[in-house]
């Protein structure tokens, strides 16, 4: 009798739950184009068509609670083989926005949560980061033919703003060395901003917009404020 | 970021040699979110400009098939690398590597931040933990030249 708890009651169903989503998922026709396209088809049972047919039912809480929408990485294939045109990776981004902020997996909103209040998602004071820059830059002058390099922080009517991965000055510092040695060797008119020079952006991920957009009007801010034309943005 | 290195190549503000990797067969991986997702968001999927970069710093690399449009996701897109559920990312990059092992590729290059980490992550549990996987700015940073 356990199975009898599975059975969905049709007439029950909320079909007009995601009725406002303008993703075209109702004009799903079952194909399986997406499923077949789809390298995440088969983890824990997830296939795109089935969370496409959920989301069609109206059935809300399922989608939400479901692991499927955090499995997929929104590549898009499944939207781009589907014959229907229905926005597969906008329906999922939409269904992550759902989730209470609590619940979303892993350091995800965290990390957001720290962005937003300290500027990055390290929560990494300005000190400590000019000082990674320095740090960094040191090592770079060792190097021949880079002696006079210096890193230009917050250049006013530079040429060119950067933005910095979180991981870039965190684990991965060396990583911080190839944009900086093309810029040197282009005679490039380069800056990074001491504060708000967070690259990522994962109310993206999370389907926040509201905080994707305080994120994005950061940079913009940065570039107002330096008078800077040029966006580098490799995030 | 396409444009800007094909700028400072283009105009001679950077010099590259194209002979430092001439030992290495490499490849390259489209980033869903610069290809297919730039081409249905903007109009403009960057899968050419890439391209032309390699060909300035490599005498030796080949594309994976499919490509482009067509391409496969690593699995460490969309906050992939940071949900915890890592069993499942690892699995849902086994196309890829198997792509990238089918070009006998030694090294590969990517523009894209996630897609180095998960390529970091997950080569060794596919048997590649020999695959340099390199940047493309760095890529570029390693054949300059002075000018």
């Amino acid at each position: 009798m356990e199975q009898a708890c599975n059975v969905i009651n049709m007439d029950q169903l909320a079909h007009e739950r995601f009725a406002s989503w303008q993703f075209s998922q109702d004009f799903c026709v079952t194909c399986g184009l997406c499923s077949s396209s789809c390298p995440a088809s088969g983890i824990d049972g997830f296939d795109p068509r089935k969370l496409i047919r959920m989301v069609s039912l109206g059935l809300e809480n399922e989608v939400i609670e479901a692991r499927w929408p955090w499995i997929c990485t929104m590549c898009a294939k499944c939207e781009y083989v589907c014959p229907a045109g229905v926005n597969i990776p906008a329906v999922v981004r939409s269904i992550r926005g759902l989730r209470d902020r609590e619940k979303v997996p892993g350091i995800l909103h965290k990390g957001l949560a720290a962005a937003l209040e300290s500027g990055n998602n390290l929560s990494l004071p300005k000190e400590d980061f000019v000082f990674i820059l320095e740090d960094v830059a040191e090592e770079i002058r060792e190097e021949p033919g880079f002696e006079d390099f210096s890193v230009p922080v917050d250049k006013k009517g530079a040429n060119l703003l950067t933005t910095i991965h979180n991981k870039l000055v965190n684990t991965h510092t060396e990583d911080l060395k190839h944009w900086w040695k093309i810029f040197h060797a282009a005679k490039e008119d380069w800056t990074i901003p001491s504060d708000n020079w967070e690259g990522t952006n994962w109310g993206l991920f999370t389907g926040d917009d509201e905080s994707m957009k305080i994120m994005v009007s950061r940079i913009v801010g940065n570039m107002e404020n330096l008078n800077i034309q040029n966006l580098l943005w490799p995030e | 970021m396409f444009d800007l290195l094909i700028q400072y190549i283009k105009s001679g503000r950077i010099k590259l040699d194209k002979s430092k990797f001439r030992n290495v067969t490499a490849t390259y991986h489209d980033p869903c979110n610069y290809g297919r997702k730039a081409e249905k968001l903007f109009g403009h999927g960057f899968f050419d400009e890439p391209r032309w970069i390699m060909d300035q710093c490599l005498e030796n690399w080949i594309d994976l098939y499919p490509a482009k449009m067509h391409q496969f996701c690593c699995g460490g897109g969309g906050g992939t690398m940071t949900t915890g559920y890592n069993d499942e990312r690892i699995f849902y990059g086994r196309k890829k590597i198997a792509q990238i092992e089918a070009a006998g590729a030694q090294m590969l290059v990517v523009p894209c931040h996630s897609c180095h980490g998960q390529f970091n992550n997950i080569k060794e549990k596919y048997g590649m933990k020999d695959l340099e996987v390199k940047y493309l700015w760095e890529l570029v940073a390693d054949c300059l030249i002075e000018n």
